[in-house]
């Protein structure tokens, strides 16, 4: 088969699996936040079975082995069948995936890869109060203590770390010399005494993340990825284990969901009002854009030619429409929006618009922020300077 | 099959980026000669038959340099008259612009209407170089004919505008006789040409304003890092790297699209005339911010910061504006997603 027909094949078989097992009514089941982590587990449950949850695993993984062409096809399948996104199992997946794919050893590797498929949730303990955009700034303490290290400290913004088994932990084993290099990278056991979690209110009445305090929590050594020290490349891993995939998706599911502001126009008898009739084609073209560049981003990593700063612009480019998708349901629903309704977990384009709006912060902000992307397309990809360092009060 | 980044890298040697606005008349020898002018006419009309994406490669070029060559009128006037079945010697025709006689299609609406006795009287608007013309392609309704300019009640001139990068005129005609060796198309075949030719003029406008911003911006940035303040270069002062940052994503998130539909033979009009008005509007960002960021030396006439915002306001003018084509990309996908 050529290349072309193996992708109509997969896309077929994807789409035979979804017309019989897609979630119909996830979004009526998942009225709480405990309903809607129930609907998660079953659903990957499901996609585990089906082999469709873990494409980019290396091949000896049932599921495993897909190119990036062929993760393309599930994803886009996915989003045009309108099932939930994997956000539970999301950090499992990627982020503890590659971490321990990468630079775990074999030990480590048989003891936890198993356990993610079969439903073990992990959680990222990275940002600190005062290490948010400036991670080497944790000051989370581990002391070696014979066979474990004791941790003390403080971690926020871990995504619903409040239902993680595991996580992926990074303190500081030394003060010395540069910030980075006295990082250690740990595996930690989130009911370790000493383990406090507090899921964190958000604006939009939702708890997805979560802070933890670290009291006399002790970690075996045997749980350490990589050599003490080395926590800051370890973490790198970790970090570009995400492969463009999730902003292609969310950016086709942002497509599916204009139908939302349609139906507004339509419920508002706006079809013959030129201004926002206007204002839907920008928004229309404004999105489909971020399509093509979230389509040209993978395109370029399947072809190797991806260059830095490529992914800053897409995630930028995204959060904008996000921004402004939200920004014109909040205008065209006019009062009624200001009235308490009742939120969707795990959507981001749910027609609640004040919920999608405080909701499409979280893009410009979390996983890098907009200010830091901007930083790293001014200084990789225009050649601009980095400010000087060394500021002191 | 020519590679696209060979015609960008010769584009690139004959037109280079640190020549802007080069001598009109030596541009068009030079677009001749390498063969642009026949660039996307199918191979059996004698043409090369490249892809719509080919010229387009050609039009971001020649808008980085803000190209003088009236390329794009000429283009799409071609692509007219190549898929005309009713004009007679047609090969004639293509055989003298492939040849470098020039003859433009006009991309401002006009006022021609054909009188009772069959004659032609109204305005023709938006003639890019008509000086160097030597008929011009007109539409109207129900109608595409050539207007030889040098026919009795055929009468031109020039109106002078901001961009200095180009010259426009506008044509009268006064109870021109139109010979029917000159009709291109009429009534239902004047439509088909209509809806052939609109998508190249959509795409090649959006190619100039794309090729303009990115030089743009180049040259704002190049500026920021020279220019010291502060003992420091501007170029270190983060307020003014984030704006250039949203101008570099903002011009590739447009580009995406636009090469995207380029590539899309089923791309619609509306498709194509909406891709203009995203890369339109960010042509006219990133050069008002181009003057912002170059401060006062932007607005001198000295500098050629301004040559980029004159070309950016008039190209959001040519064959529909920003507003037309949302509103019409809006009723489109409310069509479709309603």
């Amino acid at each position: 088969m050529t290349e072309t027909a193996e992708l109509d094949a997969l896309r077929n078989e994807v789409r035979a699996f979804l017309r019989e097992h897609a979630p119909a009514g996830w979004r009526e089941a998942s009225a709480t936040q405990e309903d809607f982590v129930a609907t998660q587990r079953s659903w990957f449950g499901k996609l585990v079975k089906a082999g469709y949850a873990i494409p980019h695993w290396p091949k000896e993984w049932p599921g495993g082995g897909r190119s990036l062409a062929e993760q393309k096809v599930i994803y886009e399948e996915l989003a045009a069948a309108d099932c939930p996104r994997l956000l539970l199992s999301f950090v499992s997946t990627y982020h503890a995936f590659a971490t321990l794919h990468e630079c775990a050893s074999d030990e480590q590797k048989a003891r936890y890869l198993p356990r993610i498929l079969e439903g073990e949730t992990w959680c990222q303990g990275f940002s600190e109060p005062n290490a948010g955009s400036d991670l080497a700034a944790i000051k989370t303490k581990a002391e070696r203590k014979g066979d474990v290290y004791v941790i003390n400290g403080q971690k926020v913004w871990s995504t619903m770390a409040q239902y993680a088994d595991k996580c992926l932990l990074l303190v500081r084993t030394s003060s010395d010399g540069p910030k980075q290099a006295g990082m250690t990278y740990l595996l930690m056991d989130m009911k370790s005494p000493g383990v406090t979690v507090r899921p964190i209110h958000q604006i939009q009445g939702d708890e997805e993340f979560a802070e933890m305090f670290l009291d006399n929590v002790e970690i075996p050594v045997s749980e350490r990825v990589g050599e003490e020290g080395q926590g800051w490349a370890v973490a790198q891993a970790t970090l570009s284990s995400e492969r463009g995939l999730t902003l292609m998706e969310l950016s086709y599911r942002m497509r599916g969901a204009l139908s939302r502001v349609a139906g507004l126009i339509r419920h508002n008898g706006h079809e013959a009002d030129a201004g926002i009739m206007r204002d839907f084609g920008k928004l229309v073209t404004q999105v489909d854009a971020v399509c093509a560049i979230a389509d040209q981003f993978l395109n370029n990593r399947m072809a190797g030619i991806e260059r830095i700063g490529d992914a800053s612009i897409v995630k930028n480019a995204y959060s904008r429409a996000l921004r402004a998708y939200s920004l014109i349901g909040l205008r065209l629903g006019g009062m009624d929006e200001q009235y308490v309704a009742p939120i969707t977990f795990g959507d981001l384009n749910t027609g609640n618009w004040m919920a999608d709006f405080m909701n499409s912060f979280a893009w410009t902000i979390a996983g890098g922020s907009e200010e830091v992307q901007r930083n790293i397309i001014a200084e990789r990809m225009l050649e601009m300077p980095r400010e000087p360092k060394g500021w002191v009060l | 099959m020519i590679e696209l980044s060979e015609l960008q890298d010769a584009a690139q040697k004959a037109f280079p980026a640190d020549k802007l606005i080069p001598d009109r008349n030596e541009s068009w020898k030079l677009v001749a000669e390498m063969g642009w002018l026949m660039i996307d006419l199918p191979e059996d009309l004698g043409g090369l038959g490249l892809g719509r994406d080919a010229t387009a490669a050609i039009h971001v070029e020649l808008g980085r340099v803000l190209g003088t060559a009236p390329l794009i009128p000429a283009l799409i006037a071609l692509q007219g008259i190549a898929a005309s079945t009713a004009l007679a010697n047609r090969q004639d025709w293509i055989d003298r612009i492939c040849g470098g006689e020039y003859i433009p299609l006009n991309m401002l609406p006009g006022t021609v209407a054909r009188g009772t006795d069959g004659t032609l009287s109204g305005r023709i608007s938006g003639v890019f170089e008509a000086d160097m013309a030597s008929h011009v392609l007109v539409g109207m309704a129900g109608l595409y004919c050539l207007i030889p300019l040098d026919a009795a009640g055929v009468s031109v001139t020039e109106r002078p505008i901001w961009d200095l990068s180009r010259r426009l005129f506008d044509i009268q005609l006064d109870g021109f006789v139109l010979p029917a060796s000159l009709i291109v198309g009429e009534g239902d075949e004047a439509m088909r040409l209509h809806d052939l030719i609109s998508p190249q003029a959509q795409l090649a406008i959006a190619a100039d304003s794309l090729g303009g911003a990115n030089a743009a911006l180049d040259m704002s940035v190049e500026y920021l890092k020279m220019r010291k303040q502060f003992d420091r270069p501007l170029a270190m002062f983060q307020a003014l790297k984030h704006r250039c940052a949203d101008l570099k994503a903002r011009i590739v998130t447009a580009e995406a699209l636009f090469w995207a539909r380029a590539r899309n033979q089923t791309a619609s009009i509306t498709d194509l005339g909406a891709t203009k008005a995203l890369a339109n509007e960010v042509y006219q960002f990133v050069t008002e911010e181009a003057i912002q960021l170059h401060g006062g030396i932007g607005l001198t006439e000295e500098h050629q910061c301004h040559l980029f915002m004159k070309r950016a306001m008039l190209n959001l003018q040519l064959c529909g504006n920003s507003d037309h084509w949302q509103a019409a990309a809006g009723k489109q996908a409310f069509a479709a997603l309603t």
